[in-house]
């Protein structure tokens, strides 16, 4: 099925399942183009280089002779994206011009030859494309990432910096609120309530009953999230009783409150450093697994 | 299912047995997607007592349902002394089916939702039906716990009540309230873990725009709506890292802003320039931020752009979750027609895709877009599963606005908007489609790849990608040019 079944050309002998071993001293599986695409096939049926194993790029191909072996190496190449292309280089006029030999019978054969010779070319580009998008993918989301970063990152410091910024802030007293518009800051709200507790002695339903923004944490199992503190400390409180927080978070903007500063700023920091969030497969991504995972 | 619900009825004393028969018998074996009318609301009296016992019983079966399976009653609101007499067989029975009993309760919701919309629908006289049903439905959900079913009632429950009390033909009542500031930058945050709909879009049209400028030196882009301007970090990122064509092309972004305050305010949207550029200045990348004002109706005029010669012109237009989608689609018009005028490269737009409209009216409408939220609830499930919270918080912040505002939208019932989405608005009045690339439509499928199984693209015609969850269609990417310009 991948080659003709008409008697050979000049040193590939094939054999009975089809496929074609070189004569050299050392005999190895010659992939050609049709025994290639059939390989891409299955690997993207698997869904991609990375999750295809030899052991099923095998089964799924169901080609007679293919030995593990053969696949390992050839997946091998292909995820690193070179090899195939020195390959096809190499042996595309070969081929082409043996096949055309073997089509005795197809009178457009000279057609044959011109358009598998394209198609080996559309494969290779097609191989390298993905390779390219699929690096860029792991650059543009880190990309989104860091910049998503320095959101979060202002809007902590935005707080922290406290009173420095002027705003117009028509109904908010607190300076920064009205700066950072629709940030705002959940640290900020989370560094008030605690500092409002304290001062503060008014009794309402507030869900900020002093517990460390840990304990928050692991209430809602946000730990695997692994997001920057502020989204960990605010969530809890604010999703909670949504009429309760809008009254008490107003309450507490209206008093300027007196952060604590350093030591707060740590706990960020250190929050901060924490992987970005997710599914298993995108931690691999942001913590730049996609990178270092073995390509060969 | 119904079978259960026809055993207990006897302790109910207080019920019209008639009606309740009526109810059941439509339940079994119902695909809640191929749920007909019940009952015919104009055909039965306008006395609003035999709707509400009506009512009663349907929400009693409920409520009971609702009894035995939570564990600890949070819904404080049922009103306990009316219910607690059930009697302990019922109660067995419910003990040993509550997983369908809880299908049944979502079954159940998804009644009064169409009821009410049925009665919105109607005659000026079901109003009243509505309201009652409404009211019911509200002490029984509840948006932060309870099944996907239970939080998106609440939410489509809400939506009707407000487009009820702003009347058929008015601006909806001001419902949605901006958020929390705070809220909507951890929601967002949640929203980009949980589920690719935010990348999606801005990826998609990064890379149209980016095989658009592959030999220009000056790029520049016009955006509707910009936010934190995060789509922007990835294209600078691609933009600086280009290897064919000039290299370092000059990256110009023209953001619109409206007057007053909020979220697409002057002030906000400048802070957001100050972070694209200093992000830019980072990385390396060339590049310059403005501003455009909208008039005060929100209509984008052309000339108040400025264009430097030879820079090739993209239109960016996300109208997708996060993005909130703007209530004058007058404003979307002018936008689109506007970039026209000035013969762009490319416009990117990004909407949610919604099934063509049913001939059912608003009834049909609005379920539609139950079908269609659900499924977005569903996907973030599948993503999230064991972070409700954050999960309601993200359906707090985006999608109850979004729900409110379809909602709202539809009930206005302004055929002409609703026939069509953006982008075939972009198709009639002469855009020219451009190909999705292979890169293109490869990169989403490896983006979705880093999500979930239930997530597929598919490339409905050559300029657009759209973005599925299972067999539903949800966001669409479509790519276009004015006539006049050769990519």
């Amino acid at each position: 099925m991948f080659h003709p079944k008409k008697a050979s050309s000049m040193n590939s002998p094939m054999c009975d399942s089809g496929l074609v071993l070189t004569t050299d001293p050392k005999p190895r599986l010659r992939w050609t183009v049709e025994l290639h695409e059939r390989f891409v096939d299955a690997v993207t049926q698997l869904g991609g280089p990375d999750k295809a194993t030899p052991k099923t790029i095998m089964r799924v191909m169901g080609v007679k002779g293919l030995t593990l072996y053969h696949l390992k190496s050839h997946l091998q190449k292909f995820r690193l994206g070179k090899q195939p292309h020195k390959d096809f280089n190499d042996h595309s006029i070969k081929d082409a011009s043996s096949l055309e030999l073997q089509r005795n019978n197809a009178s457009s054969s000279g057609m044959m030859g011109r358009s598998m010779n394209e198609m080996q070319m559309e494969v290779n580009r097609r191989l390298h494309e993905q390779l390219e998008v699929q690096r860029h993918l792991q650059l543009r989301i880190e990309a989104h990432g860091k910049y998503m970063q320095t959101i979060l990152e202002k809007a902590c410091q935005t707080v922290l910096a406290g009173d420095n910024k002027s705003a117009a802030g028509p109904t908010l007293n607190f300076p920064t609120l009205q700066d950072l518009n629709m940030y705002g800051s959940s640290d900020h709200l989370h560094h008030q309530s605690m500092e409002m507790e304290s001062f503060i002695d008014k009794k309402r339903s507030t869900p900020y009953t002093g517990k460390s923004p840990l304990v928050w944490a692991d209430d809602l199992r946000l730990q695997e999230l692994g997001t920057a503190s502020c989204l960990d400390d605010q969530i809890g409180p604010l999703s909670v009783d949504r009429g309760s927080d809008i009254d008490s978070v107003s309450d507490i903007y209206e008093t300027k409150p007196m952060l604590s500063g350093g030591h707060d700023h740590k706990k960020y920091d250190v929050k901060m450093d924490r992987p970005s969030p997710t599914p298993p497969r995108t931690v691999a991504i942001s913590a730049g697994g996609m990178r270092s995972s073995p390509f060969g | 299912m119904a079978m259960v619900m026809d055993l207990c009825f006897p302790s109910f004393e207080s019920f019209d047995y008639t009606t309740t028969t009526t109810t059941s018998s439509t339940d079994e074996g119902c695909n809640w997607s191929d749920w007909s009318p019940v009952v015919d609301w104009n055909e039965i009296s306008d006395d609003q007592e035999d709707f509400q016992d009506l009512i009663d019983s349907m929400i009693d079966e409920n409520v009971v349902f609702h009894q035995s399976i939570r564990t600890i009653n949070d819904d404080d609101q049922v009103n306990e002394e009316e219910y607690n007499n059930s009697s302990p067989e019922y109660n067995m029975a419910m003990h040993d089916e509550a997983g369908s009993a809880e299908d049944s309760k979502g079954l159940r919701l998804i009644h009064l939702l169409m009821a009410a919309a049925e009665a919105m629908a109607g005659r000026d006289e079901c109003r009243g039906l509505a309201r009652v049903i409404l009211v019911r439905l509200k002490e029984l959900v509840s948006p932060t716990d309870g099944t996907n079913m239970e939080r998106l009632a609440t939410y489509f429950g809400d939506a009707l009540q407000a487009s009820l009390d702003a009347g058929a033909k008015g601006r909806p009542a001001p419902g949605a309230a901006e958020h929390q500031r705070a809220d909507v930058l951890a929601a967002f945050q949640l929203l980009q873990d949980m589920s690719p709909y935010v990348k999606f879009g801005h990826f998609t049209a990064n890379q149209a725009i980016l095989e658009a400028v592959a030999n220009d030196r000056r790029v520049h882009i016009v955006d509707y709506d910009i936010m934190e301007g995060i789509q922007w970090a990835s294209l600078m990122q691609a933009l600086v890292s280009r290897k064919d064509g000039p290299p370092a092309p000059h990256l110009r972004i023209t953001a619109i802003s409206r007057s007053g305050t909020g979220r697409r305010s002057f002030g906000t949207v400048q802070e957001t320039g100050r972070r694209l550029t200093a992000f830019a200045a980072s990385i390396g990348q060339p590049f310059s931020f403005h501003q455009c004002r909208l008039d005060a109706d929100e209509t984008f005029r052309p000339a108040s752009l400025k264009l430097v010669r030879g820079e090739a012109l993209v239109f960016n237009c996300m109208l997708h979750l996060p993005h909130f989608s703007h209530r004058a689609p007058d404003s979307i018009t002018s936008f689109l027609s506007g970039a026209g005028t000035l013969n762009p490269r490319l416009i990117t737009l990004v909407e949610e895709e919604m099934a063509p409209p049913s001939e059912g009216g608003f009834v049909g409408r609005f379920m539609d877009l139950l079908h269609h939220f659900s499924t977005v609830y569903d996907s973030l499930e599948v993503g999230f599963p064991m972070q409700s919270r954050a999960r309601a918080l993200v359906e707090r912040v985006f999608l109850g606005p979004r729900i409110m505002e379809s909602v709202a939208r539809i009930y206005r019932g302004r055929e002409a908007e609703e026939g069509c989405s953006w982008g075939k608005w972009l198709g009639a009045v002469g855009f020219r489609p451009v190909s999705i690339s292979f890169a293109n439509h490869c990169q989403a499928k490896l983006l979705l790849g880093l999500y979930n199984d239930g997530y597929g693209v598919e490339e409905l015609t050559t300029n657009k990608l759209v973005l599925g969850w299972k067999s539903r269609r949800l966001l669409s990417a479509s790519i276009w040019t004015s006539q006049d310009c050769d990519l």
